[in-house]
Formats: C-alpha cells, sequence, structure tokens
C-alpha cells in the first residue's frame, strides 16, 4: 500500500518536472527587444522607442493569446501605431490595455523609453 | 512503570488546568458583577437628573447613546441620529447603480447628462453671482506624433461648468499654440490633467478627446 503510493507520488513528480522542461523548451521567447520603426513621430511627441518585455507576456499568456490574431509572430510585420492601439488594436485590444485588466494607454512611461518623466512646462 | 508516572503527570497537568479556568472564571463572574452593579448606580444617578436635564444643551446625557458617546451632531435643533450623518454622506455606490448614462468604459457621463438636460445644477451656491453664458469655441489641437489623431477641445461643456479663472491664464495661456501639452505631462497631472483623471473623465479613452483625424497632407 504504501509502496504503491510511493510509486504513483514518483511518477506524479516526474511527469510534472519533463512537461515544464519540454513546456520551457518549446518556449524560448524572444525576451526584451525595442520598437522603433515611428521614431521620428515619438521623438515629436516627447517619448523614446518602446522596449517591449516579451518575457513578461509569456510568463503570464500562452502564446495564442496574442499571436497570431493580435500580433503576427514575425519581427517588423506589424505596424503598431498609438493610433491602432487606441482603436482597440494590438497593445490596445479590448481585453489588454485599453481594458482595466491591464495598465492604461495614456501612462507613456510605462512602455516608451527615454520620456521626460516630470512633463513639465517649458518656458 | 513509566506509562503509569507519565499518566498521573498527566492527570495532575489536566486538574490543575481546570483549577486555574474555574479560578479565572469566577473571577470574570465577580468583575462582571460588581460592574452591573455599578452600572445599576450610574443608572439611578442618571435617572435622578434626568428630571433636571435641560434639552437644549447639546451636552446634556439624552444626546448620549449606551457608550456615553454623543450619538447626533451635537446641535439639538437637527435629528441625534447615524442614519442622518450617514444619509449626508458620498455614495458612489447609490451613484452606480442610477440609471445614469455611462461612457464605453462604464463610468458616468456627465457630460451627456446636463447636455440631455437631466439635471440642472445651480450656477453657483452664491445666489447673488452672475452666471455667464457658455463660450461656445472648439480648439483644435494638434497632437505631436504623426499617427495619433488631433484633439477638439470643446469650451462650451468646460465653461458649462467652470469660470475662465479656473484654467486661465495659470494652466493654459489663452492664445492657440502657446502651451507645448505633451501627453507625458498630461498623465503626469499637468494642463489637462490637473483635472483628468482627478475629478474629471479620466484619460483612459484616448477617443474622447483624439477625435479629429490627421489630414494625409499634413502626415509626414
Amino acid at each position: 500500500m504504501r509502496l504503491g503510493l510511493c510509486v504513483v507520488a514518483v511518477v506524479f513528480i516526474a511527469v510534472a518536472l519533463a512537461s515544464v522542461k519540454v513546456y520551457a523548451a518549446q518556449e524560448p521567447g524572444p525576451g526584451k527587444f525595442v520598437l522603433d520603426s515611428k521614431l521620428p513621430s515619438m521623438i515629436k511627441a516627447g517619448v523614446g522607442p518602446v522596449v517591449f518585455p516579451h518575457g513578461q507576456h509569456q510568463a503570464k499568456f500562452k502564446c495564442g493569446v496574442c499571436h497570431p490574431a493580435i500580433f503576427k509572430d514575425k519581427a517588423k510585420a506589424n505596424d503598431i501605431s498609438m493610433k491602432k492601439n487606441m482603436n482597440g488594436e494590438f497593445c490596445g485590444s479590448p481585453n489588454c490595455h485599453n481594458s482595466p485588466k491591464a495598465f492604461p494607454l495614456f501612462q507613456c512611461a510605462s512602455c516608451h523609453t527615454k520620456v521626460d518623466v516630470k512633463g513639465k512646462k517649458q518656458p | 512503570m513509566k506509562a503509569s508516572s507519565t499518566r498521573t503527570l498527566l492527570k495532575v497537568a489536566l486538574l490543575s488546568l481546570v483549577a486555574v479556568f474555574g479560578v479565572s472564571i469566577s473571577g470574570t463572574f465577580s468583575t462582571v458583577e460588581s460592574a452591573a452593579a455599578k452600572k445599576g448606580e450610574s443608572a439611578s444617578g442618571t435617572k435622578a437628573e434626568a428630571a433636571t436635564v435641560d434639552p437644549s444643551d447639546s451636552t446634556s446625557s439624552i444626546y448620549l447613546d449606551t457608550s456615553g458617546k454623543l450619538a447626533g451632531v451635537g446641535d439639538p435643533n437637527k435629528p441625534a441620529s447615524v442614519a442622518w450623518k450617514a444619509g449626508r454622506g458620498w455614495h458612489p455606490a447609490a451613484l452606480g447603480s442610477s440609471k445614469l448614462p455611462r461612457d464605453r468604459y462604464g463610468l458616468i457621463d456627465w457630460a451627456k447628462i446636463v447636455n440631455d438636460k437631466m439635471i440642472k445644477p445651480r450656477p453657483s451656491l452664491d445666489p447673488a453671482e452672475e452666471e455667464m453664458d457658455p463660450l461656445d469655441m472648439d480648439v483644435l489641437i494638434e497632437a505631436k506624433g504623426d499617427f495619433v489623431d488631433d484633439v477638439i477641445y470643446p469650451h462650451k461643456i468646460h465653461t458649462y461648468w467652470l469660470k475662465c479663472e479656473v484654467c486661465h491664464p495659470q494652466i493654459f495661456i489663452p492664445a492657440q499654440g502657446q502651451n507645448n501639452m505633451t501627453m507625458v505631462g498630461i498623465a503626469n497631472g499637468e494642463w489637462c490633467g490637473r483635472c483628468h483623471s482627478k475629478v474629471a473623465f479620466p484619460l483612459t479613452d484616448c477617443r474622447r478627446c483624439h477625435s479629429s483625424p490627421k489630414k494625409p497632407s499634413a502626415k509626414k
């Protein structure tokens, strides 16, 4: 009886470990990457390029949540702009940064780098 | 031998526990009794006072609750009840369950409410104050980025609620193109962010302000 329980436990743990390893091996992910195709416009608006933390998103969601319906999984294949985000595409999809589930689009400094965080009036 | 000695030890421990418990209980009983006795004394004392109590004195015992604290608002002319106080409080929950129109983020759309004349707020608490008519002037504010729609700023609804001096000239210089606004600054509480996201609707719905598409020629 005891032996049987032990065997079951060992098998369970082994399977769990193996599946975690397989999952990790399948999804290495691109880590962080820079989005700067619209840099001249960003500079005009007083912000810098976006550094997208793919790892943070990957830790919370399965690939299919975003790919390929919201974002094509290919570099430079998505023409992301703030206007499209506002209109409910890409980052601003209705369940993402255009909803109470994630921080809102107006928090510029949460995605854009080199933001003048003070945002004070210029003389 | 060993087992029996542990048993006796256990018994002794149990007995002593029971004894301690009993003493503590009787102790509490006696304190309760004495407290009750004291209460009785004080109650009879208040009864004696009640005959001579002055109802216009807000500190008199008739305005106190059972724990001796002031039950009302300290004013004998106003009802001395917690409900009265609570009823005057701010009730966002009650507002939420009202049938007021909402925007697409579920927030109450106060602009629509006054535009549709569902409510007619008093212009000022001061009846002597002159009410100015709203200024019907839309201002086009070009978005700095190339990919974001421009903003049409409506003076009308703002001057419906507010006086000119609320915004001009401290927050906005009253001349077109003179205010170097940025979305970063607004999100950090400058310009529009002085009110929006605080007392006015939040910045969450970009398109509520960024509503006028840029002309293709303006795009670089």
